[in-house]
């Protein structure tokens, strides 16, 4: 709580995570701009700035987070999964209806999306579970228990509803359990079991849902409806060529065939890889791959378990939101609504991916303590 | 040492989840360079030669019918002058796309020699709302400006011909109230889906056609089509069939409709017929009238205007949304209310010596004279006004009230149009609510002869009418015999519906029926004029003052039902201003008796 502390903190952070997470934040405000600046007149056209002010929010807590030690979530874990729950079910009674599903709820004038909050929380007490002094991990139930343990935001996300934040917390629980040491023949065995539930999962879709992905195995399907996106985001993306056309001269988003509601959010990468072509969509997975490096070489250096957790849960979350966003956006997987990390316009996520990193910043600068 | 053993292991899990993650970034590079280089020509031929096109396909609005499947309001193919922006598209600020539009327009307008129909701002607001969307510099073209306009448009990017499917009224303004008439639906300003298609563009507004959109409106269907530079079609690359509407077919028969049409001439009023054995409109007629035509494919603003400035109030339907003191025509539910509530027999018999005296009021009877002694039925043939202001004060305002409201005047009939009016059936709460006052014995005289507050719309008086000549059953009009669906081919029939079972007696209906044929029929009767040889009907004439008491304003009724035995018409004429209902409207009456019963001699006699 003093000045040395303070700079205790800053020597000993890793700088290359910061520069890359500035770098992506730097990234994601150009283009948001590029994506909505043709949108004269419609509430689109600010989204920079907001995108800027949570920006400067993220890093602030980013910074807090860091400054925290990490260890004090033990005994918050809880606490903070209950609070993730009961804003889950808030948001179930209480949310705002934005395109038929409940994900927003209004806290005090802002618009916040609990699911992201839950994403968080999750993890944090997964940590906590996989990482207690004495527990076994080698006993089946301890899987058990760390699926009944994701289960609960799992269905209540999935009501809604919000199949792709929902299902970012099964590979979120399967790479804790996979860092924890949970043996591989059990890990295994949880696929498996995974891919015989799919026709089961299948019946449980809301419509859309199935559209989505029934559009994805065959594009022609709906190019009018559900197969339109998937369609115009890869126009984007191919026609964008090995160099792109430049900044701010992209024309799908432009000119509203990517349609100007999704093209600042969760296609905003199609708008980037139009834009500065192969050369910068890999430079862009270059740097998520420097942020995801410095997370593994956090959870390498961490000094406990529970460090080791978080740091390696925190960095397996954002990939799984980078590949999977952007794998769909170039239509290798079905569309489920996604948004990729730092860069997609939106203050929830935003504010709860920096909280995640500041943790794993936690975990690095305390590598060595006693 | 085992511990030691444990920690790598999960050091080393975490290190092959890193190399596990860089794997998969190679996945994702290796899919980029397969799209963006291997293929990115490709997907830029894509881009640069494929403007999307998406072309609506409006599904097909339904027909109407009248009951001899006679098409009263059709589709027919209008032409259009779709401009495509995106082909247009400048780079930079909005204003200079619009500025290209602006003179392209300008420019065919020149070459075409027909005006511009859109302005600068209509283009903004399309830009803005409806980008994705051609946007139609012109509509409804006529088909020569079509063949000039269709060299122009081969070598004009960015412009192409538009079919699309407007309504049509074969039948003008025959029966324009019943039908009513469409307008031009806006696509649903849906920022969800803004690149759909969009929804039908042609809405009922009034009439069948507003109050059967849902049946009337197909399903949009769209197609994607990708044009090249030059902006020749390329190919299509999708498309959704479009569901027709389906057809409502009217109780209304056409012949009957034209002939009251033109029995009525060009008065102010209205005329309803309607058949007693089911409730079945067969015409009905609102005086002045418009052409629902004028409607398509948009009515221009000062049409509209004219529309609603117009003080006869051509859109109103009179026959349904039009409240009228029945005068006269009243006097046979007074009888009927007397006689169903042994007030009175068929044998009551009252003098008149050509006016009553209620205390100190005088009430006049129209013939100054005096009929001297009446029976029930003379006084229905001589339209007595005396006998009923006594007959009413001898049967009591109840007796009154409760028979004409089973008969449903005071109520709307939930007739399938618009702005109903209920009419007002006056009563003892309703006098204190608005004068303050109770009912009085000067009410009941006033009602007796259908005038004071008494109202009732032509529709309800005809199905009074209907009721009269059927014995007893009062019907729910019925408008639509029912839905027909080409596509699969089967009709849904609306069945007649009884509101109400009078249970009259048969002597009762006996007396009032055989007064009314006396009013038609004896060379006396105040409807004799409206006597056609060879078919027996009855009727009732009826005179009501309205405005300020002796400004000479003066509705003229007449209903009647044929014929007389086996009654498969009644039918309800109300002139606006009339002299009398007797020589007003019975001329009018015989012309639509004629009409209906000698079909052959009407065409040419009356016009």
């Amino acid at each position: 709580m003093n000045l040395d502390a303070l700079q205790h903190v800053l020597k000993r952070m890793d700088w290359w995570m910061v520069l890359s997470i500035i770098a992506l934040l730097l990234v994601g405000t150009a283009f948001i701009f590029s994506a909505s600046y043709r949108s004269d007149g419609t509430a689109m056209a600010d989204f920079y700035q907001k995108q800027i002010v949570w920006a400067v929010i993220g890093l602030g807590l980013f910074l807090v987070f860091a400054f925290i030690d990490y260890r004090r979530l033990r005994d918050a874990a809880w606490w903070l999964y209950a609070l993730g729950i009961i804003l889950l079910v808030l948001v179930l009674l209480f949310g705002k209806k934005v395109y038929g599903a409940y994900r927003w709820l209004n806290l005090f004038g802002v618009q916040i999306q609990p699911s992201e909050f839950g994403k968080l929380a999750t993890l944090v007490l997964l940590a906590r579970f996989l990482g207690r002094p004495g527990r076994d991990v080698r006993e089946p139930k301890c899987v058990v228990q760390t699926l009944l343990l994701m289960g609960v935001p799992f269905v209540l996300i999935l009501k809604e509803p919000d199949l792709g934040s929902a299902s970012m917390l099964l590979p979120l629980a399967f790479i804790m359990m996979y860092a924890a040491g949970v043996p591989l023949k059990y890990l295994g065995i949880l696929v498996l079991i995974g891919v015989l539930l799919m026709p089961v999962g299948w019946f449980g879709l809301g419509d859309y849902q199935k559209e989505r992905i029934l559009v994805f195995f065959d594009p022609g399907r709906d190019p009018l409806g559900s197969g339109w996106n998937k369609i115009q985001s890869e126009i984007a993306v191919g026609s964008g060529g090995f160099s792109g056309k430049g900044y701010l001269k992209g024309t799908q988003n432009v000119l509203g065939f990517l349609p100007r509601t999704v093209a600042p959010t969760d296609f905003i990468y199609s708008v980037i890889a139009e834009e500065v072509g192969f050369v910068g969509s890999v430079m862009l997975l270059a740097l998520y791959a420097m942020l995801l490096s410095t997370g593994i070489r956090a959870a390498l250096a961490a000094r406990d378990k529970l460090g080791r957790l978080l740091a390696a849960g925190v960095t397996g979350l954002v990939f799984c939101h980078v590949f999977v966003n952007i794998a769909m956006t170039i239509g290798l997987l079905p569309i489920t609504g996604l948004p990729l990390p730092l860069i997609s316009y939106g203050g929830s996520f935003m504010v709860s991916t920096m909280m995640g990193l500041g943790i794993v910043q936690s975990v690095y600068v305390r590598r060595y303590q006693q | 040492m085992a511990i030691r053993h444990i920690l790598d292991e999960e050091h080393l899990r975490i290190r092959l989840m890193l190399v596990l993650m860089l794997l998969a970034f190679g996945v994702l590079i290796a899919a980029l360079w397969r799209m963006q280089v291997s293929h990115g020509k490709a997907y830029q031929r894509d881009l640069t030669r494929q403007s999307v096109r998406r072309v609506r396909l409006p599904g097909m609005r339904g027909r109407i019918f009248d009951r001899n499947k006679v098409c009263v309001a059709d589709n027919r193919p209008s032409y259009c002058v779709a401009i495509y922006l995106e082909e247009l598209r400048q780079p930079g600020r909005w204003v200079r796309t619009i500025n290209k539009v602006d003179e392209l327009i300008d420019e065919m307008s020149k070459v075409l020699g027909v005006p511009r129909q859109v302005t600068t701002e209509d283009i903004r607001t399309h830009i803005r709302k409806r980008l994705p969307l051609p946007l139609l510099a012109w509509r409804d073209v006529d088909e020569r400006s079509m063949a000039r306009l269709s060299e122009l448009a081969s070598g004009t990017p960015g412009v192409d011909v538009y079919i699309e499917a407007v309504r049509e009224y074969p039948e003008a303004s025959s029966a324009c109230h019943v039908l009513g008439y469409v307008g031009r639906a806006d696509p649903p300003d849906d920022e969800a889906e803004p690149y759909h298609y969009y929804l039908p563009e042609m809405a009922g507004r009034s009439g069948i056609e507003k109050a059967f959109d849902g049946v009337l409106r197909g399903e949009p269907g769209g197609r994607l089509v990708r044009v090249d530079v030059s902006g020749f079609r390329h190919d299509d690359l999708a498309s959704r069939e479009p569901k027709n509407g389906r057809d409502v077919v009217l109780t209304l028969d056409m012949n009957i409709q034209k002939a009251v049409e033109r029995a009525m001439g060009d008065v102010r009023g209205a005329a309803v017929v309607i058949d007693p054995s089911n409730g079945d409109v067969l015409a009905m007629v609102s005086l002045p009238g418009f052409d629902p035509n004028l409607f398509v494919p948009a009515i221009p603003a000062d049409v509209w205007k004219t529309l609603i400035e117009n003080n006869e109030k051509p859109l109103l339907n009179r026959a349904v949304a039009g409240a009228y003191a029945p005068g006269s025509t009243f006097k046979a539910v007074v009888a009927m209310a007397a006689l169903e509530n042994h007030k009175a027999t068929p044998q009551t018999t009252f003098n008149c010596p050509g006016y009553f005296m209620l205390g100190n009021a005088r009430f006049q009877c129209w013939y100054h004279p005096g009929h001297g002694t009446l029976t029930m039925q003379q006084a229905l043939e001589h339209s007595c006004n005396v006998y009923f202001f006594r007959l009413g004060l001898q049967s009591g305002y109840d007796a009154i009230y409760h028979t004409a409201a089973a008969l449903g005047l005071g109520q709307k009939t939930d007739i399938a149009l618009d702005y109903e009016a209920s009419g007002l059936l006056p009563d003892d709460a309703w006098k204190r609510r608005v004068y303050r006052d109770g009912w009085r014995d000067g009410d009941t005289c006033n009602l007796s002869i259908g005038q004071g507050a008494l109202t009732v719309t032509p529709l309800q008086l005809a199905l009074v009418t209907a009721t009269l000549a059927n014995g007893g059953h009062l019907y729910k009009p019925r408008i639509v015999q029912g839905i027909r669906d080409n596509d699969k081919d089967s009709f849904r029939p609306i069945p007649p519906q009884i509101v109400n079972e009078m249970n009259w007696s048969p002597t009762s209906v006996r007396t009032v029926r055989e007064g009314m044929r006396d009013v038609v029929m004896s060379p006396r009767g105040t409807g004799r004029l409206a006597a056609i040889p060879g078919v027996e009907f009855a009727g009732k004439t009826g005179t009501a003052e309205y405005g300020v008491k002796g400004s000479g304003k003066k509705y003229g009724w007449m209903i009647a039902f044929a014929p007389y035995d086996n009654p498969r018409y009644a039918v309800v004429l109300l002139v606006e201003e009339a002299v009398t209902g007797g020589t007003t409207a019975a001329p009018k009456m015989k012309q639509v008796m004629s009409a209906i019963f000698h079909p052959t001699d009407a065409a040419g006699g009356q016009g």
